[in-house]
């Protein structure tokens, strides 16, 4: 079962990172099993970071949670 | 000045590494020297460019520098490519071709992945080097050939001897002058350099001034264990000139992949395998001091916690594994602080790697 302290455990692994630079990736929702986050911050505005940190956040949570579904950005 | 000697010093970044320099002096010896070359190194640590230094630092500068990946072709095809076809050979060759070795005449040849060379066509590459000839396909005479080799290879062409994967007499016609280059993780020094060189180029081509870089990208540059090498970390780089939009290098601006590898808990390294310290290091500028002691006070806690997890906690296990006394095992692990009663094996790992 896709959990929200599954999720972000995975999420940890990035949120050091974006948090001492000014950001943050913050989980809103988990429904059935897909999440929701929002980015804040410094990287929040930049249509690459959501892009790329969309596509890997949901590579790492797929990876670590077999039946993760999808990450949706709002 | 040649000009393709002006683009290869260019590709050259000379960072702090005494691995890199120990290199780097090797090639000056052996600049002027007319022997086989052996260079070994994982993907993406500058085989091709060791192999074109040499060349370009011989007397055979002004002669051809030919480069083939012995990965690229089949059986048959590898032997067209290296010694030419006649007329007729197969069906196909519709007219004589020279082989790389004779287009290479008064150069140097670069048979990269020579690992990947079958048995059967090692044989005949043995025979060209012993009597620097080729024959073409399908041909009867014999071209004499003046060329340097050098060969490149990913894997441990002695170990593949071992298994007998690898001819035991190429092995050793080919390992005259050996050169290994080292995996980036192992020189993570000059990892700051090439970052800096490597965003700065690929932004000023797009016609921009490189922006500042925030110390978190630095870190997690020095953090993640680049599997792919410099040739990784430069399109990394060049993957954030082309994306970032903000005017400063973020951890937004990276691959996601690289910043997850590089927050996940540090691998323990297992036996043989190299312990250079994978937890965050805060050299955020090249000359940022380091401290020794703390740095192999992290190697020493992460090998002590790799043992203890192997052994499931069995301290005299632990011992044998690392090949020091039982006591001696007792007071390391004071010493790095892993003696809290709290402290699992599985716990002890993290621990260690959070250090």
């Amino acid at each position: 079962m896709v959990t929200k302290e599954r999720v972000e455990a995975v999420l940890d692994r990035v949120r050091p990172f974006l948090q001492a630079d000014g950001g943050d990736i913050v989980l809103v929702d988990v429904r059935g099993n897909s999440a929701e986050v929002r980015l804040t911050g410094m990287c929040a505005g930049c249509p690459s970071a959501l892009m790329t940190l969309h596509l890997g956040v949901e590579a790492a949570l797929r990876e670590d949670i077999a039946e993760f579904e999808t990450l949706r950005l709002c | 000045m040649n000009p393709s000697v002006a683009t290869l010093q260019d590709q050259i970044i000379v960072g702090p590494s005494a691995r890199m320099h120990g290199v780097f002096e090797f090639l000056r010896v052996i600049a002027t020297s007319e022997s086989t070359v052996l260079v070994t190194g994982e993907s993406g640590t500058g085989k091709e460019i060791t192999a074109r230094l040499i060349h370009e630092s011989s007397r055979r500068k002004h002669h051809p520098f030919v480069a083939v990946s012995c990965a690229l072709f089949t059986e048959t095809l590898i032997e067209s490519e290296l010694f030419g076809h006649e007329r007729g050979a197969f069906t196909g060759a519709i007219k004589d071709r020279p082989g790389r070795f004779e287009l290479a005449e008064g150069g140097t040849i670069f048979l990269d992945d020579i690992d990947d060379v079958p048995l059967s066509m090692q044989v005949k590459l043995l025979r060209v080097l012993q009597n620097r000839t080729v024959e073409r396909l399908g041909g009867t005479r014999t071209v004499p050939v003046n060329v340097r080799v050098i060969a490149g290879t990913k894997r441990d062409l002695k170990q593949m001897v071992g298994e007998g994967k690898f001819r035991e007499d190429l092995f050793y016609r080919l390992n005259v002058l050996p050169l290994a280059l080292p995996p980036l993780r192992e020189r993570r020094e000059d990892i700051p350099v090439l970052m800096e060189t490597f965003i700065g180029r690929y932004f000023r081509r797009r016609g921009e001034e490189p922006p500042a870089i925030s110390d978190v990208v630095r870190q997690a540059f020095m953090r993640y264990n680049w599997p792919g090498n410099v040739r990784e970390l430069e399109n990394a780089c060049e993957r954030i000139a082309q994306t970032c939009t903000c005017g400063t290098v973020r951890v937004g601006c990276m691959a996601a992949s690289i910043l997850i590898r590089a927050g996940a808990q540090p691998p323990v390294p297992a036996p043989g395998e190299s312990v250079a310290p994978a937890a965050p290091i805060a050299a955020s500028r090249p000359d940022a001091p380091i401290s020794l002691d703390d740095r192999l006070r992290e190697v020493e806690a992460n090998l002590i916690a790799w043992a203890l997890k192997v052994s499931k906690g069995n301290k005299s296990r632990a011992a044998e594994l690392l090949q020091i006394k039982r006591s001696t095992l007792g007071d390391r692990i004071k010493h790095c602080g892993l003696d809290r009663p709290a402290v699992l094996p599985s716990d002890a790992v993290a621990e260690a790697a959070a250090v």
